[in-house]
């Protein structure tokens, strides 16, 4: 489903967050959210999926228009997984956790196995969330909010407190949700491992959207070093990997990067797409 | 001086279950900063909490082994302090705003007034967050709350600080510049800091253990840890990926003498250069 912010602000009593943000998402896409700490990401998951309200602008969700809708209706469009995990869970068991957009918004039939193999949780289907460690904490809320199945999902710092395994699992869920056709929008600061994900950008800085668009656009754009340092998030270690290679395009992980050493070397200098690898991996 | 010291030290947090560490043999010594790495469940939050001395307050702990804590300079016991993975649970409220959030840790210690002021601004220059101070706590972002609770930490100026996962929220550039910060501060006091980020582990690391189910698997200086655990374990630099990827495809340059992993990152970059 499609996302639109038509210049869209938003005032906390009288912190403003978020200043006249307009940015376009194409259906089924997968979206990363960056900026520097306190730059609005998280205001902006919530405004998408209604706990929050503009104070200023419209937000458009495939062709629904925000304004006026109960927080209970746009729940059913677009799912949030928090920043804090312990601000999501409320069940007494992960299974209730992981059913209760199914058993109750009656979405998302046969998401539940699905989302259980691919989070690897069926062990602990019976604990009691809060019992859990971080890791397993973080898994089961993005779970339970991929569970709902809608038709947008929001993850909001979905790599933080898990360590290599976990977000490998993590990694076989995008997949899963970009076959499904879900738009995928995600608040991160670990860009060396979900930049190979991302279709698009959005890039904030203090409220304001300085990039949206194709990830490939922004990294083509001869001010994106400059760009993302001025945002407080640096350039990726793999496209300056990249640039110290002299490869054309940037490359986002070691794969994508040896594929082009080998083209370059070849002769030829097309770059691959680093996604149909890690699906195929 | 050895501040704690851990002898074959196992500890369960229920009778049935697994340890969550086992037989761990462990010195930290003053002014030295260890990265405790791993999977998660491999024990690096238990590790963290039972040095700070917390997993007594799980009712149905148990434990073997010794665990020792040396006495501070003057005979006292040497002060921890400590940022927990859910640092959200750190802060009090109590107080209107960031500034007097801080001081709170202070005041805790029956610091003077002046003492107070001083190390509350000292802190907040330290991490950055003058932009912060009259803030209320309740009205932060994630990060910004993350490093709300490093400063208070800081401001306690204990004998060892414990950090677990403290970067966990912060972006790319306060991550960078705070592991100048953590740097600096071992000069005044131990730090014990559980972290996989490998950039963060090789700028700030005296010492690297990584555990892996309860037991120490590596425990050395990083490269050296590292070179020494599985990378199963642990996630590597961007440059050290490749550089691996590339061998693995037999593209890197012929006559390099391949080490297991590759950390220089201008080694690395060079290795990929290949044969021309
Ligand atoms: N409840 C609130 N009341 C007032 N101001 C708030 C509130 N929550 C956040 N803010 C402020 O709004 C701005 C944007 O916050 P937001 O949480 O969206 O940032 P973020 O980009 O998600 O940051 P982080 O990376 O630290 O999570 C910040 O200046 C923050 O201090
Ligand atoms: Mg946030």
């Amino acid at each position: 489903m499609k996302v639109r912010f038509e210049n869209v602000s938003f005032t906390y009593d009288t912190r403003t967050a978020l200043k006249n943000v307009s940015c376009e998402f194409d259906s089924g896409r997968t979206i990363l959210v960056v900026g520097h700490n306190g730059s609005g990401k998280s205001t902006f998951l919530k405004l998408m999926n209604g706990i929050l309200k503009p104070t200023v602008g419209r937000i458009t969700l495939g062709e629904t228009i925000t304004d006026g809708k109960r927080t209970s209706e746009l729940a059913r469009l677009c799912a949030l997984s928090f920043q804090n995990p312990d601000d999501q869970l409320f069940a007494q068991t992960v299974k209730k956790e992981l059913r209760f957009g199914i058993d109750n918004i009656g979405r998302g039939d046969g998401l539940f196995d699905s989302i259980v193999d691919t989070l690897h949780l069926a062990e602990h289907l019976k604990s009691n969330p809060y019992s859990l460690m971080y890791a397993l904490r973080r898994l089961v809320t993005i779970g339970g909010s991929a569970a709902m199945g809608t038709p947008i999902l929001a993850l909001d710092e979905p790599t933080a407190g898990l360590s290599l395994r976990e977000k490998k699992y993590l990694g076989t869920l995008l997949a899963f949700l970009k076959a499904r056709g879900t738009t995928v929008v995600m608040v991160t600061h670990d860009l060396n491992f979900l930049l190979p994900y991302a279709d698009d950008m959005l890039l904030l800085s203090h409220g304001e959207a300085q990039f949206s668009g194709e990830r490939d656009r922004l990294f083509a754009g001869k001010d994106a070093r400059d760009l993302m340092r001025r945002a407080g998030i640096g350039y990726p270690a793999y496209a300056r990997i990249s640039s110290a290679l002299d490869l054309e395009l940037p490359a986002f992980s070691a794969e994508e990067i040896v594929e082009c050493l080998k083209k370059k070397r070849a002769g030829t200098t097309r770059r691959t797409n680093g996604r149909h690898q890690l699906e195929g991996a | 001086m050895k501040i704690v010291s851990l002898t074959e030290f196992s500890l369960s947090y229920t009778k049935d279950s697994p340890p969550a560490l086992n037989g761990i043999n462990f010195d930290l010594n003053s002014r030295e900063s260890v990265v405790v790495s791993g999977l998660s469940g491999s024990g690096k939050s238990t590790l963290c909490l039972a040095i700070a001395g917390l997993t007594e307050t799980f009712p149905a702990m148990t434990f073997k082994g010794v665990i020792r804590r040396s006495d501070g300079a003057n005979g006292e016991r040497a002060r921890v302090g400590i940022v927990l993975q859910n640092f959200y649970s750190q802060i009090t409220y109590l107080r209107s705003t960031v500034m007097e959030e801080i001081a709170f840790s202070c005041e805790n210690l029956g610091l003077p007034r002046q003492e107070t002021v001083r190390r509350v601004s000292e802190a907040i220059d330290m991490v950055r967050i003058g932009h912060l101070a009259d803030r209320s706590p309740l009205e932060l972002s994630g990060g910004e709350k993350q490093k709300v609770v490093l400063a208070a930490a800081i401001a306690g100026k204990p004998d060892l600080l414990v950090l677990d996962e403290p970067l966990s929220q912060l972006d790319p550039e306060s991550t960078a510049y705070l592991g100048g910060v953590l740097t600096e501060l071992k000069r005044e006091m131990a730090l014990l800091i559980a972290e996989n980020d490998p950039y963060f582990i090789l700028k700030v690391a005296d010492r690297l253990v990584v555990l892996s189910e309860g037991k120490i698997v590596a425990d050395g200086p990083p490269e050296e840890a590292i070179t020494r655990s599985s990378v199963a374990y642990l996630d590597l630099p961007a440059w050290t990926m490749c550089v691996a990827k590339a061998d693995e495809e037999g593209i890197t340059r012929e006559n390099r003498q391949a080490p297991p992993y590759e950390l220089n990152y201008r080694k690395a970059i060079s290795a990929l250069k290949g044969p021309n």
